[in-house]
């Protein structure tokens, strides 16, 4: 397993749709005399979720990154086997769709497994 | 050594924790390995050899990943020293620990793999390709990447779930 090896892939290649952030004016009536409509790029922003990646490389192993997957999201042996073949093969797999404070979360504790791990907003593209 | 005794694990999860077995030589070129990697966490943030162990988190938004950095790189390197910290105390010779807890084979594991991956750095592995080359190529420096996978194989072994 010792050369296990990773294609990488640039998370460069991915391009992050919006980058808005969502500043929560949460209506106190049912009949708002005065609302500041956020922009639809705002709104839509708003509803996507942020996914974490991972992402291929040629020096972690691939029982180790299976390790770290069932570990840190509790997923099953053969669910994080999956997901890391999707990351070896593929180049990159999505291993979490949450918000933005919780995708932080994973990504630090990915980080400090020394997991090449990365976040952005869902879209059409990812 | 393989005609002197039978074959046991670096590190093996038994009854009540996980025992390292490694001798002493084996353990003290470890913390010098620890020691140098503490060096390198705590020295410049630019140096080219960081970039695996402080990744970037948004790739596509220059201000959320300063952001992101101003908030999180100072607590990764506490992390990482943290686990370095513990790796020297469990693992020191003089000390003789006989076992370790989950926690400290974690970070065992976390170190270990962290100077696999400054050492892929400045071995050039950097793809599929490299990464072939580097296994047909006879160095010190190869021989001790291929330790601490073999290392690193045991360990994570030894923490899955069976």
């Amino acid at each position: 397993m010792t050369s296990a090896s990773y294609r990488p892939v640039s998370p460069e290649d991915q391009r992050q749709l919006a980058s808005s952030r969502h500043t929560g004016a949460v209506p106190t009536t049912l009949e708002p005399t005065e609302v500041i409509d956020p922009d639809l790029a705002d709104d839509v922003a708003i509803d996507r979720p942020w996914v974490v990646l991972v992402w291929n490389d040629p020096v972690n192993l691939m029982s180790y990154v299976t390790y770290v997957f069932q570990k840190l999201f509790g997923f099953s042996l053969e669910r994080a086997t999956e997901l890391m073949l999707d990351v070896h093969e593929k180049g990159r797999a999505v291993v979490a769709s949450c918000g933005r404070e919780e995708a932080e979360m994973h990504v630090f504790r990915l980080h400090e497994h020394s997991l090449w791990a990365t976040m952005e907003h869902d879209g059409p593209s990812s | 050594m393989v005609l002197r005794r039978k074959f046991v694990a670096p590190v093996e999860a038994v009854a009540d924790g996980w025992r390292i077995n490694l001798d002493t030589e084996e353990r003290n070129l470890l913390i010098r390995l620890m020691s140098e990697l503490q060096a390198l966490v705590t020295g410049p943030d630019d140096n080219e050899l960081l970039r695996r162990l402080f990744p970037v988190a948004y790739p596509d938004d220059d201000e959320k990943e300063e952001e992101y950095q101003r908030l999180m790189r100072e607590e990764l390197v506490a992390s990482r020293l943290s686990a370095i910290e513990s790796v020297t105390r469990t693992i020191d010779p003089a000390n003789a620990r006989v076992l370790l807890d989950e926690g400290e084979t974690i970070a065992f594991m976390q170190s270990t793999n962290a100077i696999r991956l400054v050492l892929g750095s400045m071995l050039g592995i950097t793809d599929d390709e490299s990464a072939d080359a580097a296994d047909d190529t006879d160095s010190p420096e190869h021989h001790l990447y291929d330790f601490l996978s073999w290392l690193l194989e045991w360990t994570v072994r030894s923490l899955s779930p069976t």
